[in-house]
């Protein structure tokens, strides 16, 4: 079993009387990348704010490789790398000068470690020209290069796409996947976009509006989610219908819903399925097969219409 | 191995002249002295057409005559007395090194600045260095990553506030090399002994001159160069203050300088309210106690001045340490 980086305990936050974030609890393992999701005012940056130590946690705990981030700040926040939002560096200096200035705040980093992490993101040829001088894509890597200065076990990033076009989205992924596979970190990052974790993430956890609503393997979220098909019969078949399709092994739930009846199974089966309702004398009038995204897992999980609030930050 | 304290204020350093701060405040004094001297320069010359003679030995032995006239009258008070026995020994002195009391040198030129400057002109220079040392980290969203370090957040505004108090030495340094080394131009660079009365002391509403003594003038500026440097580490920590409070520089900038401005509105005209003397922006003309001029509210001693000024410098610190560390960071 991997190593527990990052654990959050019953985090709670509230500005002023309104509480914004509920009880939050969830664990990230070392080598993983952890996905974050939640709509926008879900309170995704609230929460990442907390855990490096931006805002003042109201209740709960934060533990970094077991040091409590609210009692020992500066030993928990040295195993952090993190970008918060955009990575706002110093524009009037050149990136060499910007990550000597942080490494100088962390201690222990060598001009061969900086030179190491340039040659890393691949900034070498930029390095030692100003920061305002950079496009989107290369202020994002001196980012990532801040971020990895000081050797962190969690590296947290926080909408790390946005911004990116798909090229660099794509690099980013594969050298997030890199860093978590090769370096054993582990990554944590945030997202409204599902493709994004579906396609970045070994776990997640869906937030919204203060709470963790579930938290799991991508995998296991997907199947629990499994391919569905409805089924309409005529109504005096209904309930015969529903035992038949109770009794198949590769059926693994059954509801009815609207005048139809559902069920979770692989659409490989419905011939066969089909087969043995007609055989049975049962009516089948109308058969349809829906592919179940993160998507619609994500919007049975929070609730419609709340993907299109307000931004938190 | 930990960063230290060092390591902070160097960071802070390089920032502040990237920002090129330091480098405004330098130019803006290397325009303004050469105008101030031509100034000085034509005021002298003004001053001796009027006189009506360019022989300032003959005034000068002119005065002395006078004054000892006025001493040999029975009726003068033993005080007032004493006071001008030593104008007469300063006036000889003049005379005797041969120095023209109205054409100075430099360091008499960089007294006369530091007399004028004290109250607006520097701490206005000192606003211009602090306004934005902590907003604009945070209007730039650099603050998130400085706040993300294993350095907690009272060392990293310690070590913007060294690096301020490091600035402002070195502003008052460079005004002081400036104003004399400019204006000795045309003045000269002679001076530094030249006596200078200080010494006097207010009594309720009154200037006691019964303890009225001569300095070489280089005392004098250490003393008020001095003065000078405490009054800009006030402003200094009360802009700090501000910004930590106001994330905007202009913001920042325009609340610093209606305070400073209204100082010397108030001095003006507040003779008639007394709490007016609690305020720190009438108590900043500190060299005025040196020179024995009156202060502008009646109970203003020197003492009484820098104590209300570093109530006010402490003030200042308390809250801005205490925003600083409690402030959640959000954008």
């Amino acid at each position: 079993m991997a190593e527990v980086v990052l654990s959050v305990t019953g985090l709670k936050k509230a500005i002023g009387r309104r509480p914004i974030i509920h009880d939050i609890t969830f664990e990230v393992y070392s080598g993983e990348v952890f996905g974050f999701l939640g709509p926008n005012g879900a309170g995704k940056t609230t929460t990442i704010r907390m855990l490096v130590g931006l805002a003042s946690v109201d209740g709960g705990e934060i533990k970094v490789g077991g040091i409590s981030l609210q009692d020992r700040f500066p030993d928990a926040i040295r195993q952090i790398g993190c970008i918060v939002e955009n990575p706002e560096l110093y524009k009037f200096m050149t990136g060499r000068e910007n990550l000597e200035h942080f490494a100088r705040m962390s201690g222990d980093v060598s001009p061969e470690r900086i030179q190491e992490v340039v040659d890393f993101v691949e900034l070498t040829e930029a390095i030692d020209d100003k920061v305002k001088t950079y496009s989107l894509g290369m202020r994002q890597r001196l980012g990532i290069a801040q971020a990895l200065l000081h050797r962190p076990r969690l590296l947290i990033l926080d909408e790390p796409t946005n911004g990116l076009d798909p090229a660099g989205i794509r690099e980013l992924r594969q050298f997030i996947r890199k860093l978590a596979e090769e370096e054993g970190l582990a990554v944590f990052i945030s997202s409204h976009l599902l493709n994004e974790i579906e396609m970045m993430c070994d776990r997640v956890a869906i937030i919204n509006k203060g709470r963790v609503i579930s938290v799991g393997a991508v995998d296991a979220l997907m199947e629990q989610f499994a391919d569905r098909v409805e089924w309409t019969f005529s109504s005096a078949d209904m309930e015969r219908a529903v035992v038949l399709l109770r009794s198949l092994s590769y059926v693994s739930e059954v509801w009815t819903e609207a005048e139809k009846v559902k069920c979770r199974m692989d659409t490989d089966h419905i011939s066969t399925a089909n087969q043995a309702l007609v055989q049975a004398g049962i009516r089948v009038e109308g058969i349809a097969a829906k592919t179940v995204t993160l998507e619609d897992l994500f919007l049975s999980l929070v609730g419609g219409g709340d993907g299109h609030e307000e931004h938190d930050a | 191995m930990k960063s230290t304290m060092l390591d902070l204020v160097q960071n802070e350093t390089i920032k502040l002249l990237r920002r090129r701060r330091f480098l405004v405040i330098v130019l803006i004094l290397a325009v303004l002295i050469p105008i101030f001297t031509y100034a000085q320069y034509r005021q002298v010359q003004t001053a001796q057409e009027r006189m009506g003679t360019s022989d300032w030995r003959a005034l000068l032995t002119q005065q002395i005559v006078d004054t000892q006239n006025r001493l040999a009258s029975s009726r003068l008070p033993e005080e007032w007395r004493q006071y001008l026995k030593i104008r007469i020994e300063q006036q000889q002195y003049y005379l005797d090194h041969d120095i023209n009391p109205n054409a100075p040198g430099g360091p008499s030129f960089a007294r006369g600045f530091m007399d004028q400057a004290i109250a607006l002109f520097l701490p206005l220079m000192i606003v211009v260095l602090a306004v934005d040392l902590v907003s604009a980290e945070y209007s730039e969203g650099t603050i998130k990553l400085l706040l993300t370090r294993p350095v907690r957040r009272w060392k990293v505004l310690t070590s913007k506030l060294l690096t301020l108090i490091l600035f402002i030495s070195l502003t008052i340094l460079v005004a002081l090399i400036m104003a004399y080394l400019i204006s000795g131009v045309i003045f000269g660079y002679g001076g530094w002994n030249l006596p200078v009365l200080t010494g006097f002391e207010i009594v309720g509403s009154e200037l006691d001159t019964s303890r009225v003594f001569m300095i070489p003038q280089w005392q004098y500026l250490v003393m008020q160069y001095g003065l000078g440097w405490f009054v800009c580490l006030i402003v200094g920590a009360i802009s700090l203050m501000v910004s930590v409070l106001v994330r905007s520089a202009a913001a920042g900038m325009g609340i610093m300088m209606a305070a400073l401005i209204s100082g010397s509105i108030l001095t003006q005209m507040a003779s008639s309210w007394e709490q007016a003397k609690y305020l720190f922006m009438v108590n900043m003309q500190l060299t005025d106690y040196l020179a024995g001029t009156l202060p502008p509210i009646s109970g203003m001693t020197l003492p009484f001045s820098l104590t209300v000024l570093s109530v006010w410098g402490a003030a200042a610190l308390i809250v801005a340490y205490t925003v600083f560390i409690r402030k959640d960071v959000t954008s």
